[in-house]
């Protein structure tokens, strides 16, 4: 198993090198300008152009601009970002924790709830709450988040007034607040755009469980387990469960990139202060020390997700480790 | 150390951090050396047309309680005039060719020519730093020391803690020697979603919104909220649709059909203005007379923007050969449509919606538009190339009408289009050098009236910022320059 784990992860380094290595040409190779931004309010002169190209590196060659990145890289340094003048790991490891926070309260929502209400739905298949619990996942599937925000903001946060519109924690709380005020401050905030994420999320989750479980269900193994007396929650949930994960198990992988990127518009909407309004708006700069730093904290979470799927895979099923 | 986008943000939490010398007053006038609100200088002198002494209030102080000196202004304007370490500024401050003190009140400021706008120069484009605190640091240090974090300033508002990507939180400076703010704690917080902006404030989570931008129901949901005041202030935004007077295929070869001046006019005189601005900016926006956003001092006194005349614009099309000869709509010479295209960014709402009507508007005249709409570093990169034939800009100026000259000028660095006319450099040249008895102004509409006779642009917008505050607060004023700067003399009734 250590053999195993270790060439895993040495593959997984690999692709990352790689993954960063296309990522930093093709980001040159799109057009457009990094200093565009800069001329967005005021249009720079040719000289003005000329000396900011030179503080950030972008007069040096491709190959050159490359080693410096690897040798930073190297060192824990990304650079320095050209939209906010700031040291790039210092930027994004302020929005992380924000990230963290939506994207972890998000998936700990989706692989609980959505797990737990995919199973019901299979075992209580074609039944009345399997129905309606369909139709209210596949609504909640075609509902756009960004839309959903929007609603959930005007209604719960300006008209009933119930929850914060906007914004990570209240400014006007004291300095001196205890952790616990603080705490209670946050998860106001985070109700609103981690219900707007959970409810696309966990739709998509409860129809892998659902499907994933229905296939369990007849299996020979199954009716043995009934056959042997056990109870009817054990043969579900023991049995059953544990051989209907492995569809999902994928989707958590594949999840996990998507929850730091994938909440653009709903930061947007919530004011909420992480990574993936950092990256939008790097993008549209062409920020390339910014667009670099994302991707590579994306790239990793990527590996890191395909990782922990094989490893999901090989803990849960051992032919997949012999082979 | 200076970033290459001096986001208005940084620049309006500087404005309560620090202290200019002197700031326009409030008709922005930047000519001349009257009208000037004084701040850190008491008062000022002119010794000589190239040559304006200034004396310093003897009652400021830094926030640290060491008193404001000449050589604070002297070491502020020795890093500001290092290219290193502040390429904008080096360019703004061109014409500052010497910063000395005479004691430790009084900076003498020497010039590089005679010009009208030498005490904006001298105190607009930049605030003095404390030199005690940062002459021993090195330049490239500055952005990542302690000062950065801690900064100690002159200005009525000390900082208190900067909560990155959510807000920055200011106190009063009590100690502030023009008074201390009414207000002791202010927030500024932090939402680039116009959306969210506007909900803290709807939900009672800010006090104050800037800058509501269209559509015209995000102030409508705003004016529903009776504890709220809208407040419209003058803006330095000016959006034109801008004519290549070269061949975006081959730019050393006349645009084939934008070269001729009776085309750019037909455009022109083809678009209803007035009503366009009115369908996307409702009353909060006026049709601009020459390139001049209504920041700019020397709109007063300038003539009305043309009005629609369709009749006269399909006129213009005609005399230079375009006749629709095969009654498909479009005009057409010698075979080919009269088709231009139009480069705008996705970005910009407003652009979208005005190129849409622009484009049925002029169809009306037989001017046929497609619509090229670009992610915005890919619009940027089109239009400083020159490849478009009409590019749908959208800039914001400064107070000072000097920076006409960079887009309007035959050597204009920021002159994408190769609008070129020595006439009209001649006129911004006098207008620039000369400080004349009269109107300052007249110099200026003389340029103005220039640029609009030879259409290089259809200037079609200059908005209002629409802000939004509470009504409980006194003694609300928002400067167009630098909307926050009169906080200190706002108070709160409750």
């Amino acid at each position: 198993m250590r053999g195993w784990l270790l060439g895993r992860a040495l593959q997984a380094v690999a692709v990352l090198a790689i993954a960063l290595t296309l990522l930093f040409f093709l980001m040159r190779a799109a057009p457009g300008d990094p200093l565009s931004r800069a001329s967005e309010v005021r249009p720079l002169t040719p000289i003005e152009l000329a000396a900011l190209r030179a503080r950030y590196g972008l007069d040096q060659p491709l190959g050159t601009q490359y080693v410096s990145f690897i040798s930073g890289l190297v060192k824990g340094d990304l650079g320095v970002s050209i939209e906010y003048a700031r040291p790039v790991t210092a930027l994004l490891a302020e929005r992380l924790p924000a990230t963290l926070l939506l994207g972890g309260s998000v998936l700990i929502l989706n692989f609980t709830v959505g797990l737990w209400l995919g199973v019901r739905q299979a075992v209580r298949r074609n039944q009345r709450e399997d129905r309606w619990l369909t139709a209210v996942s596949l609504l909640g599937y075609a509902t756009p988040s960004f839309w959903l925000g929007l609603v959930l903001a005007w209604l719960v946060g300006i008209k009933l007034r119930l929850l914060p519109a906007a914004g990570m924690e209240d400014p006007l709380l004291s300095i001196d607040a205890g952790f616990g005020v603080r705490a209670g401050d946050v998860l106001l905030h985070l109700i609103l755009p981690a219900l707007t994420l959970s409810i696309v999320s966990i739709a998509a989750t409860m129809r892998y469980q659902r499907t994933a479980m229905l296939e369990v269900l007849n299996l020979p193994f199954m009716m043995t387990a009934r056959a042997k007396g056990l109870p009817e929650r054990e043969v579900i949930w023991r049995h059953g469960w544990r051989n209907a994960l492995f569809p999902v198990i994928t989707l958590f992988g594949l999840w996990l990139p998507i929850l730091v990127t994938g909440s653009v518009f709903v930061e947007a909407v919530f004011a909420w202060p992480g990574l993936g309004s950092l990256a939008a708006t790097a993008v549209w700069g062409r920020d390339y020390p910014v667009l670099m730093g994302a991707s590579l904290l994306v790239a990793g979470l990527v590996v890191l997700g395909g990782f922990l799927t094989d490893v999901a895979y090989a803990l849960l099923d051992p032919r997949v480790r012999l082979a | 150390m200076e970033g290459p986008a001096g986001t208005l943000g940084n620049l309006e939490l500087a404005d309560q951090l620090f202290l200019r010398l002197a700031s326009p007053g409030p008709t922005l006038q930047t000519s001349g050396d009257r009208g000037f609100v004084p701040l850190l200088a008491r008062s000022w002198t002119r010794r000589d047309s190239v040559t304006l002494a200034f004396d310093l209030d003897p009652r400021a102080r830094w926030q640290d309680g060491v008193p404001v000196t000449a050589r604070d202004v002297v070491f502020t304007f020795e890093r500001a005039k290092n290219p290193a370490i502040a390429p904008r500024l080096v360019g703004l401050l061109r014409n500052v060719s010497s910063v000395t003190a005479e004691g430790d009140r009084r900076v003498v400021f020497r010039f590089a020519r005679s010009y009208a706008e030498q005490l904006y120069d001298a105190t607009f484009h930049t605030a003095p730093l404390p030199a005690h605190l940062l002459d021993t640091m090195p330049p490239e240090a500055v952005a990542h020391s302690d000062f950065v974090a801690h900064p100690v300033g002159s200005g009525p508002y000390k900082l208190v803690r900067i909560v990155s990507g959510q807000f920055v939180e200011l106190a009063a400076n009590e100690s502030f020697f023009l008074g201390k703010p009414k207000i002791e704690r202010v927030i500024m917080r932090v939402a680039p979603d116009p959306d969210a902006r506007i909900n803290l404030v709807l939900s009672g989570q800010a006090d104050a919104v800037d800058n509501v931008i269209p559509p015209l129901d995000n102030i409508q949901r705003i004016q529903s909220d009776t504890s709220l005041r809208v407040i419209p202030v003058s803006s330095p935004t000016i959006g034109f649709l801008l004519f290549n007077q070269k061949d975006p295929r081959h730019q050393d070869q006349p645009h084939p059909i934008l070269s001729d001046i009776r085309v750019r006019r037909a455009i022109t005189l083809g678009l209803d203005r007035q009503l366009l601005v009115h369908a996307v900016f409702g009353s909060y926006a006026q049709v601009p007379y020459g390139p001049v956003s209504s920041i700019l001092w020397i709109r007063n006194g300038a003539p009305k923007p043309t009005r629609q005349n369709v009749e006269e614009a399909k006129r213009l099309l005609s005399a230079a050969g375009w006749q629709d000869t095969d009654g498909d709509g479009v005009r057409d010479r010698e075979g080919r449509p009269l088709m231009l295209n139009l480069s705008l960014p996705t970005t910009s709402a407003v652009r979208r919606k005005l190129a849409a009507l622009i484009q049925e508007q002029l169809r009306q005249i037989g001017v046929g538009l497609e619509l090229q709409q670009m992610e915005f570093p890919l619009w940027i990169e089109r239009r400083t190339a020159g490849k478009f034939d009409i590019d749908f800009a959208g800039t914001v100026q400064d107070p000072s009408p000097t920076g006409l000259t960079q887009a309007w000028s035959c050597s204009g660095g920021t002159n994408v289009a190769k609008y070129c006319n020595p006439r009209t450099d001649s006129l911004l040249d006098v207008a620039i050098n000369t400080r004349p008895k009269g109107d300052p102004a007249q110099p200026w509409i003389a340029a103005l009236r220039q640029i609009e006779a030879d259409a290089p642009a259809t200037f079609l917008y200059t908005p209002f910022y629409v802000y939004a505050v509470r009504r409980r607060f006194r003694n609300v004023s928002i400067m167009p320059a630098s909307s926050w700067l009169m906080l200190r003399e706002w108070s709160d009734s409750r």
